[in-house]
């Protein structure tokens, strides 16, 4: 193993140590990856896989002792909306709105507006 | 990372030489006023004027990261852009024209995002090629409609490689590695480097004691506004 190989595996190190915990103290976990394969291929496997990036962030925020970045709560809580799973959306809008209260007035809205088609149908 | 990105900014400083550049007090001093510093920021649908027309929907993937890192709250861009959509709009162009307080009411977001792709292309020249990502970043208050912040960006990157001594085979070489670059992580460290100048917010550790960090290049900061 000469010199080239240890920088190679130094850098390696450095990189995978700063990745875990972002400059802003939070843990993305796959997040921008999941998410662009969302973006250029809507499927039920990249939407399971952004569900799954999600739940991970939050996961591993609450062992690592971060606060869950914000919108998470929120963007799970969405995709949970749309399964149906109306219970455990409106449990993470919640933490969303409580963890941020920035959120409130936004996450009032999309509430409501997703209430109301509800009952139309 | 931190190391990484400050070594990038000093050589960009190294190359501009004796270009202006500003404090982030002095080229943004709206961004530390108790009254106006935004905590909220909407993501607009980015206006595209480059000739690639996926570039707009995919810049969304690297845009919350960087702002909420910052100290911003990001209002979640996957839910936003459905949202706009639902309403008939996919280009930021179409928004244009609307007063900044149209998002305060229906969003409650203190500030919004206007994000301008420039470039987001590849050129060849003979044997080199370049892959090049341009955008510029405009934050605008929603209660005051004035601008907090702005930064343009462009960043270039050379695939073209080491020569191998043959020219045909570098120009194929060239041409692959160019077609195989993918725009997204240049996207991101567009956005890095400009956040860099950004005041941070209210959920960053270092929240109002960053003024003083000289990082601002104020034609940067000014060719923004031209877009």
């Amino acid at each position: 193993m000469n010199t080239k190989h240890i920088a190679v595996i130094v850098f390696c190190l450095l990189f995978i140590g700063c990745s875990s915990v972002s400059l802003g103290g939070y843990y993305w976990g796959k997040y921008s990856y999941t998410y662009h394969d969302l973006l250029k291929e809507p499927s039920s496997n990249t939407r399971a896989a952004h569900e799954e990036t999600l739940r991970d962030i939050i996961e591993k925020s609450k062992e690592k002792d971060l606060r869950v970045p914000p919108g998470v709560h929120a963007e799970l809580a969405y995709l949970l909306s749309f399964r149906d799973a109306n219970e455990e959306a409106l449990g993470h809008f919640e933490i969303e709105r409580k963890l941020y209260p920035e959120s409130q007035r936004f996450l009032e809205r999309l509430l409501s507006t997703q209430t109301n088609k509800r009952d139309v149908k | 990372m931190k190391r990484q990105l400050a070594l990038l900014m000093s050589v960009i400083f190294f190359m501009v030489g004796c270009a202006e550049i500003e404090t982030k007090s002095e080229a943004y001093p709206k961004m530390y006023s108790e009254s106006e510093k935004p905590l909220s920021i909407l993501v607009l649908p980015a206006v595209n004027k480059s000739t690639a027309a996926d570039a707009g929907d995919l810049l969304n993937s690297t845009l919350t990261i960087p702002f909420a890192d910052n100290g911003y709250y990001v209002m979640p861009i996957s839910i936003v852009s459905d949202i706009f959509k639902r309403e008939g709009i996919v280009e930021g162009a179409q928004l244009l024209g609307l007063p900044s307080s149209v998002f305060r009411s229906n969003f409650g977001a203190d500030a919004v995002l206007y994000v301008t792709i420039n470039k987001w292309d590849t050129s060849y020249i003979v044997l080199a090629a370049n892959v090049s990502v341009g955008m510029s970043h405009v934050l605008v208050s929603t209660t005051t409609n004035e601008v907090l912040w702005s930064y343009d960006q462009t960043i270039v990157v050379d695939t073209s490689g080491d020569s191998s001594g043959f020219i045909l085979l570098d120009v194929i070489k060239t041409a692959v590695t160019t077609a195989m670059t993918d725009y997204i992580p240049i996207a991101r460290r567009v956005n890095d480097t400009a956040v860099l100048t950004m005041p941070h917010g209210k959920y960053h550790p270092q929240v109002g004691k960053d003024g003083d960090a000289e990082v601002v290049l104020k034609a940067s900061k000014e060719k923004a506004l031209e877009q």
